[in-house]
Order: structure tokens, then C-alpha cells, then sequence
């Protein structure tokens, strides 16, 4: 939940990043802090929204004083600190963070399962390609599940994934399994995805930095010609969300900040979305034909113009309003 | 339990097998289903049947109301857990366990491991381990439980032979035999107030005794911070000795375990504690049965009000000898080491400030308590003060444990304590602490070993484990040896040490190193990874590059 900003802890402490005087508000982490000062520092296991874990150490950074570097994502600063994240250690850890990371990568390349890999991102920014390292070896694919994609080839073992499930959407399906170089994400027993108790909520889809869980299909790979928000049309939560869309076909659904979802949907709102494009859709008002009489039979949709006819909004409008008028006439206005 | 219904009801999720069900409750019997007990649950698991099938760790999750990734990823977590899917063929019920770090190795580890895998009738297992905490009698195997010593093929099947696979109890002194040699008086004597813990902190500060389980940190100030802290306060024991090498906690507790018992009741009542938890490593099962039987001892007929004390078993994870990986232990998860800050001193087990402790740092306590702080701090050479025990092993004619001054030299420890070097064998060089302290040649044989007067040389003392090597090692080998280990016991959080391990064992593999790949790689494992193991997993690699570079030509 987000806090309420009336009383949100609103102290600001001083602090040095990078030679320059800022101010972090409340328990904004250093990273936080550093976020709204546009002062870019690479990250990946840490997500808003999630609990920051500082795990993949592409965000660390020399607080004066200190042996060892710190994870920017999980230090909040203190009044004074003096903070470097752009000097020659700090940036040698996150260079050698996201090589070592990349190594792993499929073909030791750009992620092949989405446009908008962040292991992609900061790699690109820091100049970072043809890793020097011997690459793992690889995980297969489980494409056991409809709807979402498992390539843990693509895995940079940050848990965003495990934390969306476990502790945001509470699903406990995804845990992290094994030791060391052969910790895996597992999905229950370690069983398909296909096969476990996950209930497709595609939130560690959406947690997912590297498209190692994806939508099925490769949906995430086509470049949406344009994005539609708007709320999920299922319950009445009202989860926002935002459709991509491919020439007039939705590909994939994001969830959105809003109130009651601040960006996690459900496997409706996520998935349900097939029914935009049904052939049985109605897409404009109908009215009923003279000669289509109402039987207790479910009507053929192959059939609907034997019954009905197609009529502009206006007509439809005035037809009802006139109904219900004849009814207030006849019946009186408490029929 | 969560089932859900997928497409055309189909259930999803395996179903929980009754007949799993009612084996798992029945071992459970009475004992709390809380989440700190899942790995001693585990233990009954595998002790029973050898290996935890998917049927078990279902029942176990669902009697324990835990969802089954978080059972899952906690078995598959430890090494002394086989987990097996339902099709999988379970594990032979016997396995032995040959070690294969460095002091083994250097003994003949390999070897051994050929000849046994030659040898091998399917009824038994056979796996390589780190290290088993009996260096001074390398090679190891360990036939179920029971250590063979000194190993080799013949040793090995006449202990399969005679069933012999269990670890026999240490011969210790009694509680009965401790009280009557005034054991516990002076635990009663701080109770009755002849001492206050103020004093006895000030005494501990005094003596500067510092943490031994390797970081060193001052136990008296240790006590002091946590007296500072909100109750309720806990105490954590820590006696998960895995550092390659070291061998010294076992041999205390093996001898004299209401030494540090004693030690902790005095901790306890200084800092105002509540519960104690100690935490042993299950390689060390003769020791643990033996410190049950003594705790069970203890509690019948206590020399005064005894707070409670849970002994908790680990399941074969060096990484669980760190503070808070430990911790996380206790509580019945994966041994990932936490970040700092928060300090376990503030938030620590169960969210609360604790006291972690070697624990052979509370075996001295009652020396110091009663001898005085100079009796511990007018020991030492070189201008260091204090006692080490110093576990050594290598090429040496006596290995062994040796309490020895603090700031003794690595050649003095040769000559006045190891009875020199094994005949035909020349010093060569020596790992002063361990796998994670790194490695010195021998022209550095006259450095004080102690903490603080190593860090000049890029090495660290930690438990004071000392491997000799002879001009029969080779450095270059042996940082393999070391970096094959740290991988292997990797807990797999953080990037710099999951991947770096791995990546820096393929490139140590080769015959020529990329060393300046190696050194690039090792500044971001130090700077950047969450742990001790991480951040120490590049001094073998560094220090076999910078002092025997004579090996790389």
C-alpha cells in the first residue's frame, strides 16, 4: 500500500552523492533519493513495489567510511554521508555485476524473449558487450503453461519474481531453490509451471527484468504500434492497466499504478482479454427484427442477422426510450 | 491445503499422498509445527527414510501449514538433504563422505575418491564433501557417520564390512565431573551476586578476548552493545566450524563441553537474556548426540534457574557458520546471509537483538573469570595479547590443536609445537586461516599470526586454521582447491559470489590463468559481494598469483 502522504514521514536528510549536496525524503533509500535527482544508477532486483533484497549488486556504491561498497537500493542515507556512485571501484562492481550477469545470457546477448530487458538496459549504458567469461550451463524451457513462458536461460536469479508472488500477491507458488551457481526459481516442487498451483496472475511476469518469464507466444517481442490505459473491465476493484496494442489486436496487458492495484492484476484482467477480438462480440446495437420472434432457444451466433438487424446508437436509444416511455404510460410510473 | 482447479477441473498442484501424511505426523509426533523447526523436521525425514521424496515434502508442508516452494527450496537448499522427485531412485541408505579440501587433498583425497568409485557395490554412495573438521587425520572418510581417519581403501570397506557407521560418542568430561571439579560455581557466584556484569564486561574488555569463530570482534564489547539493546534479548551459539582447516571448536567440545556451557549461562545472565540456541554443525554427530545427552544432564539437576536452551542441528552448509546465515538457519530457512545493517547485535534471531558467539569464545570465559584478565592478555609475543588455538595441519610431524601465544610466527609454531616439518618436506608456504584467509609463502614465516597483522599481506587469520604446505604443494592448486569450495558452498544470493565463483573456477581450470581477468573479477567479488565467504572467496587466487608467481611461468 502506499503511504498515506499526509502521513508520510516527510524529513528530509542531507547527504553527499557524487560531490553533490541532496536531500532523501522520509526512508527513501539512497537509490530513491538518487531516482528523483535523475542521477542514474544501475539496478535490477530492485523493483518499486517489491521489497528491496540487494541482491544482484549492480547498485553498489562507496559510502565513505565504509570497507566495502553498499547496495543503494537497501541503505537509507544518514545526515552527512558522503556517497559515490560513479568512481572507478564503484563502477568497476557494476560493470563486473552485469558482465558476469550477461555471460549467462542466452547466446551471451541481448535477452530473445523481450524488447525491454533492464540486464539490456544498463548493459548498454555502460558499455558492456562480448562478455570474457564461460557461460553456465543452461536451463531448458518449460512451456508447459498457457499463458506464460518460463526460460530460465534468460534468469538473473534477482527473485523480483519470487517476491511479486510470495509476498505481494501472496500466491506462494514460486520459491528459490538449490545452492549457489545452481539456485533456479522453481514453481512448487520444482515441477512445470503448467503443472503447479500457480493461479496466472502474471505478476512475476511483470516483475521479470530479463523476459525469462513472459507471456506465451512471444507476445513481448512484437512492439505494440500503441498503448491504451484503461481499467480492467472484469470486477468492480477497477485495477488500472494499459493495453498493447498490434494493428487493432491487443497483445499484452500491463498492469498500471491505480489506487486498488498499484500495478498487480489478476489472471482475469491480465489474460482475459481474448474476448475483445471474439467473432461473437457485439460491437454495435441491435435491433430486434419484426419477423425474429423470442423463443426460449439460445440464438445461433451464425445466425444473429435472421433476428436482428444492425442500428445506429441514436436509433437504438430512441427504441428503448420509447419502450420504457409506453410502459410509464400504460403501466404507470411505478410499473 | 491450496488446490486449485485449472482447465476442465483438472486439479493442480500434486495432491497430498495419506499414507505420506500419516509417516510424516507420526515423526513428528508432539513437536511444534512452528517454521523454525522445518529443518530439524527435515532431519527426522531424511534420518528415517535416507532421502525426502516430493510425497514427504507435501505432508510436511501441509502439516506444518507452509507452502510447499518455501519447503522445497529450504531441503534443496542443504547437502545433507536428498531430495528426490517420484520418479527419481532414492538414494542408497549408506554414503560415504570423502572430504576433499585442502589438507585432504593434500593427503590423497583423490585417490582415495578413484579407489573407492572403482571399488563401489551400488548399496552405497559415495560424494565428495568439504571439510569435515578432522584435518589432522587426513584423509577422511566419513562412513555414515563414523569418521575413518587417515583413510584409504582397505580402512574404508572394513568399516562397511563391520557396520560400522556411526559416529561413536566423545569421551567428555560429565556434568557430574565438571560440577565436581568446581564447574558452574562461578556461573552461580555471578548469580549471587559476588559478581556484577558490569564487572565481568569490564574484566572481558580487559582481557581482550575477541570473537574466535574468525572476525574477532571484542567479545566484551559485544556483551556491552547488547546490554544496550531492547529485551527481550536472544543468544545464538555458533559451532557450525567449517572453514577448511579448522578443527578447534570440535576439539574443546569434544573434551570439556560444559566449558563454553557455562560460559554461555554467564553471558546469558550478564546481557539479561532469554532463550539460547546452539547451533552445531551436523558433520559433528558425536559431538551433538553427546551435547544432548549432557544438556539432558544439565537440566535435571541445574546448578541454578537454566533458561531454555535449544540445540539446533545444521545440514551441511559451510555457509551457515556465518552470523546471520546461521540465523536464518535457526529460524528454518535457506542460510543466506542477511544484510548489515541491521546488525544481529540489533535485529537478529526472531527479529530480535542477539548475541552471537564462537564457541570457543565462551569456553574461556570461566578461565578468564577466574584467573583474571592477565592470566589471558600477558599471554602473547610480538606485542600481541591473548591465547589462540591454533587448529594445524599439512606437512607437519604433529598436527593437532595448539593454544599458543597470539602473535607467534609461523616458523616458531613449526619448530616449538608441530614438532617441524615431515621429514623429506620443505616449507614452502601456509594458508594462515583457513580457505578464506588466503595464502603466504614461506619467506612471510615470520609475520605475528594474529588478527590485524596479516591484512598488510592481503591475508586474514579468521580461525586461526594453519595449513603447511610443502614443496611437494602447489599454491596454484591448492587456490583451486579453495575456489572449487567456495563455489560449491555458495549460497547463491548475491551475483559477485554465485556467479563470480563459478566463473573464476572455469578460468582457474585453465592451465595458463588470465590473471588480469582473475584480479578484475576478484576486486568486484570483495567490494561487492553481501558476505565474509564472497568477499574472501579471491585470496587464495590472489595471494597463489602475488607470492608464488614462480608457479605461473
Amino acid at each position: 500500500m502506499a503511504a498515506n502522504p499526509d502521513k508520510m514521514n516527510k524529513n528530509t536528510t542531507e547527504f553527499t552523492l557524487n560531490g553533490k549536496s541532496i536531500e532523501a525524503i522520509g526512508d527513501e533509500t539512497i537509490l530513491q533519493a538518487a531516482k528523483r535527482y535523475h542521477i542514474e544508477i544501475p539496478h535490477l532486483c530492485y523493483k518499486d513495489g517489491l521489497r528491496p533484497d540487494g541482491n544482484c549488486r549492480a547498485c553498489m556504491v562507496e559510502i565513505k567510511g565504509e570497507s566495502v561498497l553498499a547496495p543503494a537500493c537497501c541503505r537509507q542515507p544518514t545526515a552527512g554521508m558522503d556517497v559515490s556512485s560513479d568512481n572507478k571501484r564503484t563502477v568497476h562492481s557494476q560493470k563486473m555485476v552485469l558482465e558476469l550477469l550477461l555471460t549467462d545470457m542466452p547466446q551471451q546477448a541481448k535477452s530473445p524473449y523481450t524488447l525491454n530487458s533492464e540486464l539490456d538496459h544498463w548493459a548498454e549504458k555502460l558499455d558492456i558487450y562480448d562478455p570474457r567469461f564461460h557461460q553456465r550451463n543452461q536451463p531448458h524451457a518449460d512451456l508447459s503453461h498457457p499463458a506464460i513462458a518460463v526460460n530460465l536461460d534468460a534468469c538473473i536469479q534477482c527473485t523480483r519474481c519470487l517476491r511479486a508472488c510470495r509476498e505481494e500477491q501472496v500466491n506462494d507458488v514460486i520459491g528459490y531453490a538449490f545452492r549457489g551457481s545452481h539456485s533456479e526459481i522453481v514453481f512448487d516442487t520444482d515441477e512445470p509451471m503448467g503443472e503447479s498451483t500457480c493461479v496466472a496472475c502474471g505478476d512475476c511476469v511483470q516483475a521479470c527484468p530479463t523476459g525469462a518469464l513472459m507471456p506465451a507466444n512471444n507476445v513481448a517481442l512484437i512492439e505494440p504500434d500503441h498503448k491504451v490505459d484503461t481499467v480492467c473491465p472484469y470486477c468492480g476493484v477497477g485495477c488500472l492497466l494499459t493495453y498493447n496494442v498490434k494493428n487493432d489486436r491487443i497483445q499484452y496487458v500491463d498492469g498500471r499504478d491505480g489506487p486498488s492495484n498499484h500495478g498487480r492484476l489478476c489472471v482475469k484482467g491480465r489474460y482475459g482479454f481474448d474476448y475483445v477480438h471474439h467473432p461473437d462480440r457485439l460491437t454495435t446495437p441491435l435491433i430486434r427484427r419484426k419477423e425474429g420472434i423470442k423463443t426460449d432457444e439460445l440464438i445461433d451466433p451464425d445466425n444473429l442477422h435472421k433476428y436482428y438487424r444492425e442500428a445506429s446508437w441514436e436509433e437504438a436509444l430512441d427504441l428503448a426510450a420509447e419502450g420504457l416511455r409506453n410502459i410509464r404510460d400504460t403501466k404507470g410510473p411505478q410499473a | 491445503m491450496k488446490r486449485t482447479r485449472g482447465k476442465k477441473g483438472r486439479i493442480l498442484g500434486s495432491a497430498v499422498d495419506r499414507k505420506a501424511l500419516a509417516e510424516v505426523r507420526d515423526l513428528l509426533a508432539n513437536e511444534p509445527r512452528t517454521r523454525d523447526m522445518l529443518i530439524e523436521h527435515l532431519h527426522k525425514i531424511q534420518d528415517r527414510y535416507h532421502h525426502i521424496s516430493s510425497r514427504h515434502i507435501l505432508s510436511l508442508a501441509m502439516e506444518m501449514n507452509l507452502p510447499r516452494a518455501e519447503v522445497y527450496e529450504t531441503a534443496t537448499f542443504y547437502h545433507h538433504f536428498d531430495v528426490i522427485k517420484e520418479n527419481e531412485t532414492p538414494t542408497p541408505p549408506l554414503t560415504i563422505r570423502v572430504c576433499n579440501s585442502l589438507t585432504c587433498e593434500m593427503f590423497g583425497a583423490g585417490q582415495l575418491l578413484d579407489e573407492l568409485i572403482s571399488g563401489n557395490n551400488t548399496d552405497v554412495r559415495i560424494q565428495t564433501v568439504p571439510c569435515v573438521g578432522r584435518c589432522n587425520k587426513a584423509p577422511l572418510a566419513i562412513v555414515g557417520s563414523y569418521p575413518v581417519e587417515t583413510a584409504n581403501k582397505a580402512k574404508v570397506n572394513r568399516a562397511i564390512f563391520n557396520k560400522e557407521t556411526e559416529c561413536a560418542l566423545p569421551e567428555c568430561i560429565t556434568y557430574a565431573q565438571y560440577r565436581k571439579d568446581g564447574g558452574y560455581q562461578t556461573l552461580i557466584d555471578c548469580i549471587n551476586g559476588k559478581h556484577q556484569p558490569e564487572s565481568i564486561i569490564k574484566l572481558l574488555e580487559d582481557s581482550n578476548l575477541r570473537g574466535l569463530g574468525g572476525a574477532g570482534f571484542p567479545v566484551g564489547r559485544k556483551w556491552r552493545i547488547l546490554r544496550e539493546q531492547p529485551q527481550p534479548r536472544l543468544i545464538a551459539i555458533n559451532i557450525d566450524e567449517g572453514e577448511p582447516g579448522t578443527f578447534k571448536d570440535r576439539y574443546y567440545l569434544e573434551r570439556d563441553p560444559h566449558r563454553f556451557i557455562e560460559g554461555t549461562l554467564i553471558a546469558h545472565w550478564a546481557i539479561e537474556a532469554t532463550d539460547i540456541y546452539i547451533y552445531i554443525r551436523d558433520e559433528y554427530t558425536g559431538c551433538r548426540k553427546m551435547l544432548e545427552r549432557e544438556l539432558a544432564t544439565l537440566r535435571k539437576d541445574p546448578p541454578c534457574k537454566l533458561p531454555n536452551i535449544y540445540l539446533r542441528r545444521g545440514a551441511g552448509a559451510y555457509i551457515c557458520g556465518e552470523e546471520s546465515a546461521m540465523i536464518e538457519s535457526i529460524e528454518g530457512k535457506r542460510g543466506m546471509p542477511r544484510l548489515r545493517p541491521p546488525y544481529v547485535a540489533e535485529v537478529g534471531l526472531f527479529g530480535r537483538p542477539t548475541l552471537e558467539q564462537n564457541m570457543e569464545s565462551m569456553h574461556w570465559i570461566r578461565d578468564i573469570i577466574e584467573k583474571g584478565a592477565d592470566w589471558f592478555a600477558a599471554e602473547g609475543r610480538n606485542g600481541r595479547k591473548g591465547l589462540r588455538s591454533f587448529s594445524v595441519s599439512g606437512r607437519i610431524q604433529k598436527p593437532g590443536i595448539y593454544l599458543a601465544p597470539a602473535g607467534i610466527t609461523m616458523n616458531e609454531l613449526i619448530d616449538e609445537f608441530c614438532g617441524g616439518m615431515l621429514p623429506g618436506h620443505e616449507f614452502y608456504g601456509y594458508f594462515p586461516g583457513g580457505a578464506s584467509g588466503g595464502i603466504l609463502p614461506a619467506s612471510l614465516g615470520n609475520v605475528p599470526l594474529d588478527f590485524d597483522t596479516l591484512q598488510a599481506h592481503d591475508c586474514f587469520i579468521g580461525s586461526a586454521a594453519i595449513i603447511v604446505l610443502s614443496d611437494k604443494d602447489s599454491a596454484k592448486a591448492l587456490a583451486l582447491n579453495a575456489m572449487r569450495f567456495f563455489e560449491h558452498e555458495s549460497c547463491g544470493q548475491c551475483t559477485p559470489c554465485r556467479v563470480g565463483t563459478a566463473k573464476a573456477v572455469k578460468l582457474m581450470e585453465q592451465n595458463d590463468w588470465d590473471q588480469l581477468l582473475l584480479k578484475d573479477l576478484a576486486q568486484a567479488m570483495e567490494d561487492a559481494s553481501i558476505c565474509g565467504l564472497g568477499q574472501a572467496a579471491p585470496k587464495p587466487l590472489r595471494c597463489a598469483m602475488y607470492y608464488f608467481p614462480e608457479e605461473f611461468e
